[in-house]
């Protein structure tokens, strides 16, 4: 008996309880966190955060977008802080968020719209606009990003068309270099003393052309507005021309075709 | 005084205004101007060795004669030389070109070198720019048997002028310049 007397009085009593109130609070922390419940101090922060985000979206002066004040809204509701204040901001707020949902469909529905009107002026080109400068066009209306159905059809509509575009103008290319080819043949043939080759290639070259009278003007300088042109030629002239003087110093610049696919006009530049 | 002043000075701003609107082609368009003018004479020498060569059949000359023509102010001159005879000829242009293709020779050839400005393309009242081109010419005769039979060279100067003009085409008014030669006159023959 006395040795458990003396065993208790050696016991450190002090160690002990000290242990046992850091276990204590250990496990109260614990069960507070388990439990999901606030303090009040942390609650007061809370709704105060809730109401500067609400006033900011009644103020309009909210950084959010509209997906993240609704979901503000929605966070500050189920929280249900029963907080009087904070109630009647989230009615407001959800007032707010509400009207500019509409303006914002709204503000969509009227870019659809001038989509719609900008790619059917595009199709029927009403400026005669290039094919590349349809293609920006187009990009420009692409990167709105519209996902509208119509406006989606349309741009691919308007992207056959710059393709069919691009095609005819590559014939176009392919007949403005048959024809430089030919006038640098004849000049060469002319040059090799080949004057009946010369001819020859005079007759075949005509065969573009709707008839030898033909107007061909040289762009002699172009400055701005202002066109000077040598004194006008008719294509018979010019390709003889070209036999006479054994060289060719034009490039094509463009050319007029009629109906059936000749050339009616023809502008040639200085090289 | 100070009013004199002013007046004078509106007086002189009038006359800079007047002079830029009756000479208002910028350098780059006087240049192709100075250049289709050349480009002309060039022509010219092209087509009168047409001409001159025995080989040209009898109706390509023909049409080479005509454009020839085309190049000439109506009435012009070309001035003939010989190293026998110290006169100069001058011919009307389609004659001189008629006598050049019936040139007695067996093989004519004529080369022009040497194309340049001698006076630039000045703006006249009447809105034609003129100036004076020079070229030298060599020509040579040649015979079947003997060969080389006659060989001279000549200077000679050109008046050109250049004239800016409207037409029609298409439907659509267009501005051409109208280079047009003048007489073409003898400076020097020399072997």
């Amino acid at each position: 008996m006395t040795n458990i007397v003396s065993r208790l009085k050696s016991f450190g009593w002090q160690q002990f309880v000290v242990i046992t109130l850091v276990a204590l609070v250990a496990v109260s922390f614990d069960s507070c966190k388990s439990t999901g419940k606030l303090t009040r101090k942390e609650k007061k922060a809370q709704i105060e955060m809730y109401k500067q985000q609400m006033r900011a979206i009644i103020n309009g002066t909210t950084k959010m977008t509209l997906e993240e004040q609704d979901r503000a809204i929605s966070d500050a509701i189920n929280k249900n802080f029963g907080d009087d204040e904070l109630n009647q901001l989230i009615l407001q707020a959800q007032q707010i968020s509400k009207r500019a949902y509409a303006d914002q469909v709204k503000a969509h529905e009227q870019q659809v719209a001038v989509a719609r009107n900008k790619l059917y002026d595009l199709l029927v080109n009403k400026q005669n606009l290039s094919a590349d400068q349809l293609e920006a066009e187009m990009n420009k209306i692409k990167a709105e990003n519209l996902g509208d159905e119509e406006i989606n059809e349309l741009l691919g509509r308007l992207e056959k068309k710059i393709s069919d575009m691009r095609s005819s103008n590559a014939v176009e290319m392919s007949l403005k270099t048959k024809l430089e080819s030919s006038f640098q043949s004849i000049a060469d043939a002319a040059r090799a003393g080949n004057t009946s080759m010369a001819n020859s290639l005079i007759s075949s070259a005509l065969n573009y052309f709707s008839a030898p009278d033909v107007p061909v003007l040289i762009i002699i300088s172009r400055e701005g507005s202002i066109v000077d042109y040598d004194k006008p030629s008719t294509i018979n002239n010019y390709l003889n021309f070209l036999k006479d003087q054994k060289e060719s110093r034009n490039n094509v610049d463009s050319y007029q075709m009629d109906s059936a696919g000749k050339i009616k006009e023809l502008d040639l530049i200085k090289k | 005084m100070k009013r004199t002043m002013v007046f004078v000075g509106l007086i002189l701003f009038s006359a800079t205004l007047f002079s830029q609107g009756n000479d208002d082609l910028s350098p780059q368009r006087k240049q192709a101007i100075d250049s289709l003018a050349l480009e002309k004479v060039r022509d010219l020498s092209k087509y009168i060795s047409i001409i001159g060569n025995k080989d040209t059949q009898w109706s390509e000359a023909q049409r080479v004669i005509e454009r020839a023509i085309e190049l000439f102010m109506p009435g012009s001159e070309m001035g003939v030389s010989s190293l026998s005879k110290p006169e100069v000829h001058y011919y009307k242009v389609r004659e001189y070109f008629d006598r050049l293709m019936q040139l007695n020779y067996d093989r004519v050839v004529i080369d022009w070198y040497k194309i340049q400005y001698v006076s630039d393309l000045e703006r006249q009242p009447d809105g034609t720019y003129v100036g004076v081109i020079t070229v030298f010419q060599r020509f040579q005769g040649y015979d079947k048997e003997k060969g080389l039979v006659y060989e001279d060279t000549t200077k000679k100067d050109i008046t050109v002028y250049v004239k800016r003009k409207e037409t029609q085409i298409g439907g659509r008014m267009i501005g051409f310049w109208d280079v047009l030669l003048g007489d073409i006159r003898v400076k020097e023959t020399s072997k």
